[in-house]
This record gives structure tokens, C-alpha cells and sequence, in this order.
């Protein structure tokens, strides 16, 4: 398992990176629509109906964005608590609690994948 | 004249011949307002109590042998004013290195670190002599010269949160040096060093905390090479999926 790990290494970064990005830049502007703005009615009336967003989000790019959004910032969380762990004195038990975390990112990204699939 | 004046200097000390646990020793000692950490730690030494040991050489920051921790940071001690402190400064021996004695730790286990990245210019083929120098434009030497500028102090492997949990880790400073050359246009040898930085301990153990560029007393940016460093190393791991190892 560890053997695994390490090999894939380079790419859980990468989807590290991408979901820092993701994370910091694209997630907040999208809880701010759609979790802020759309509620206390700063968006012009209509323009965020369940259709049009539908259809935005049913679109193959939207569904790629929206993956994107879902599922690269778990990698991101992922890894980070991975090495949070490891700096808290947990380089014994990584064997385990890297394994667990990783699992957990591909579990939730198939889910994200099957959803989004589904839209 | 500068101005005298008091302070206590609280420093570690360990005698593996009679100590089972490293102790403290106070000392109040009149310290010039000019006056460095290790200015402090000599007059100690020449005044009080010869009996303390600490390394230093250079005292002008280029030689790298003066960190230690002071009020729990790592600090170039012949660099770090005393008037950055108040009335008391602890001084003890770097973290993450096992004590010899009093403030000197020993280095050999992470100079090894230091050899495994090839801290050498590598070639296919060796220049003849008649073939004249290598030529480097401004710009080539400004691509590696920051990463050359390391001292060896090792206060970064003393900062970093992970030099201290895995022991496999090569650290910052041996990866800031594996880059140097990476970096450099007469190096052809950054496929050898980035097996070593894909390895168990290479850069992709680091866990983000950037320590080690803000303790760096020579602005070095250890971090930014081994980000940079995962980067490289990336295309090095895509292209070993796509050719089987060892061919071009
Ligand atoms: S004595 Fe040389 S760097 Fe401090």
C-alpha cells in the first residue's frame, strides 16, 4: 500500500494543487451566488431559476466544472490532513491514515463522478 | 562607546560523560546594546565559564556553524541581535539534531542527505579542454544563483516540521541544492537527481509549512525549490508511465 502510495504520489499532487486552486479561488465565489447572493435576491430575478441553472449544470462543460469543484478540492483536504497528521507526529501511523484518507477522496470523487453523470 | 547593560542568558548544557538529560545554566552577564547572540555566548565562554561548548567560526554569516535556538527559534547567532530579546534569551542547541554537547549538535546523518541529491555538475560527455569554457548567459546564472547561496547552517532542518517526524526525509536544504543544479544550464544530470527527489523522503514528503524559508538567514527560499522541485520531478514520473525507465 505504501509502495502504491508513493508511486502515485506526483499525482495526488497534482490534484492537491489543482483542489488548493479549486478551493481558494472557485469554491468561494460559487458559495457566494449560490449560497449568498442568489438567497438575499442580488441576482436579478429569473436569472438563477431551476431550469436555467439545470441546464447550465447539465451542459458537458458545466459538468466538468462542477466536478471539478466537488471533487478536487477532497484531494486537496486529503493530502493536507495526510500531512497534517504526519507533522503532528504521525509519521508511525501514516501507513494507515494515508491509505484511509486517499480511499476516502476516490470514494466521494466516484460518487461526485456518478452524480454529476446523473444531472 | 555602546551602552551596558545587564541580561540572563539561559543556556542548555550536556555532558554525555555525566548527564543523563540535558540541563539549564543561567548566566547574567553585562552585554554591549551591539552585541550579537554569540557575542553573549563568548564572553560566557572566555569570561565566566570555559567549560561551555559552542560551534562558530566566521561570524560574519558565510560559515554557517553558529545556529542554535534562541527563545525556541533557530537563529544564525553570530547575525541575531541581542536587543531583538528582553532581559532573559534562552539559548539551546538546534532541534532535530542529536546533542554532542552543550549547543553543538552533530551533522554527519544529514550530511549523507546532502550526497544523495549529486551535488555536482553532471555531464554525458566531459568538455575537452580545447574546447574552451561554458559559456553562461546573465539570465542562465540568475535561473540557479539563489539556490546556491545556502550556507549549510541547517536551520531549516531545524525549523521543519517534517525533517522531525520522518526520518527518511532529504529536507530543505539538500533539495534546495539538488535543484541548484537542476537549474543549472551546464547540468544534464537532473533525471539521476529527480529519482532521488521521487523517492520515499524525496520532495513529495514535504507537507507545506514553509519553515523553512522563513527561518533561512540567507533568503534562500528552500520552499519554493522544493515546490519547484515537484514540478520537475512531475514530468520526469509522467514520462517514466509513458517510456520504461532508464531509456530517452
Ligand atoms: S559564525 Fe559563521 S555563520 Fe555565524
Amino acid at each position: 500500500m505504501k509502495a502504491l502510495i508513493e508511486r502515485i504520489e506526483p499525482l495526488i499532487w497534482v490534484l492537491f494543487g489543482a483542489g488548493f486552486m479549486v478551493g481558494s479561488l472557485l469554491l468561494p465565489a460559487w458559495v457566494f451566488t449560490f449560497g449568498i447572493a442568489q438567497p438575499l435576491g442580488w441576482v436579478p430575478d429569473g436569472a438563477l431559476a431551476f431550469e436555467r441553472a439545470h441546464a447550465l449544470a447539465a451542459n458537458p462543460l458545466g459538468k466538468l466544472l462542477l466536478l471539478a469543484l466537488i471533487a478536487l478540492p477532497i484531494w486537496n483536504a486529503a493530502n493536507h490532513l495526510r500531512h497534517f497528521s504526519i507533522d503532528l507526529g504521525g509519521y508511525e501511523r501514516d501507513g494507515a491514515v494515508a491509505p484511509l484518507l486517499y480511499a476516502g477522496a476516490l470514494v466521494l470523487s466516484v460518487v461526485a463522478i456518478v452524480a454529476v453523470i446523473g444531472l | 562607546m555602546s551602552e551596558v547593560t545587564k541580561k540572563t542568558v539561559v543556556v542548555t548544557r550536556f555532558d554525555p560523560d555525566q548527564d543523563e538529560v540535558p540541563k539549564t545554566q543561567s548566566y547574567e552577564i553585562p552585554v554591549q546594546s551591539d552585541w550579537k547572540v554569540l557575542d553573549a555566548l563568548n564572553y560566557i565562554k572566555d569570561e565566566v565559564d570555559p567549560t561551555l561548548s559552542h560551534r562558530w567560526s566566521c561570524r560574519m554569516a558565510v560559515c554557517g556553524s553558529c545556529g542554535m535556538m534562541v527563545n525556541g527559534e533557530p537563529k544564525l547567532t553570530c547575525k541575531d541581535a541581542l536587543s531583538n530579546y528582553g532581559n532573559t534569551i534562552e539559548v539551546e542547541p538546534l532541534a532535530n539534531f542529536p546533542v554532542v554537547r552543550d549547543l553543538v549538535v552533530e551533522l554527519d546523518g544529514f550530511m549523507e542527505r546532502f550526497k544523495k541529491v549529486k551535488p555536482w555538475i553532471i555531464r554525458a560527455k566531459e568538455l575537452a579542454v580545447e574546447e574552451g569554457a561554458t559559456r553562461q548567459s546573465p539570465q542562465e546564472l540568475a535561473d540557479f544563483k539563489q539556490w546556491s547561496m545556502c550556507i549549510n547552517c541547517m536551520l531549516c532542518y531545524s525549523a521543519c516540521p517534517v525533517v522531525g517526524n520522518d526520518p527518511h526525509f532529504l529536507g530543505p536544504a539538500a533539495i534546495a541544492l539538488g535543484h541548484r543544479y537542476n537549474m543549472d544550464s551546464r547540468d544534464e544530470g537532473s533525471a539521476e537527481r529527480n529519482e532521488v527527489m521521487l523517492e520515499e523522503g524525496g520532495v513529495f514528503a514535504c507537507s507545506y509549512a514553509n519553515e523553512c524559508s522563513e527561518v533561512c538567514p540567507k533568503d534562500v527560499d528552500p520552499a519554493a525549490a522544493v515546490q519547484q522541485g515537484k514540478a520537475l520531478s512531475l514530468l520526469d514520473w509522467a514520462k517514466g508511465l509513458v517510456l520504461p525507465r532508464g531509456s530517452e
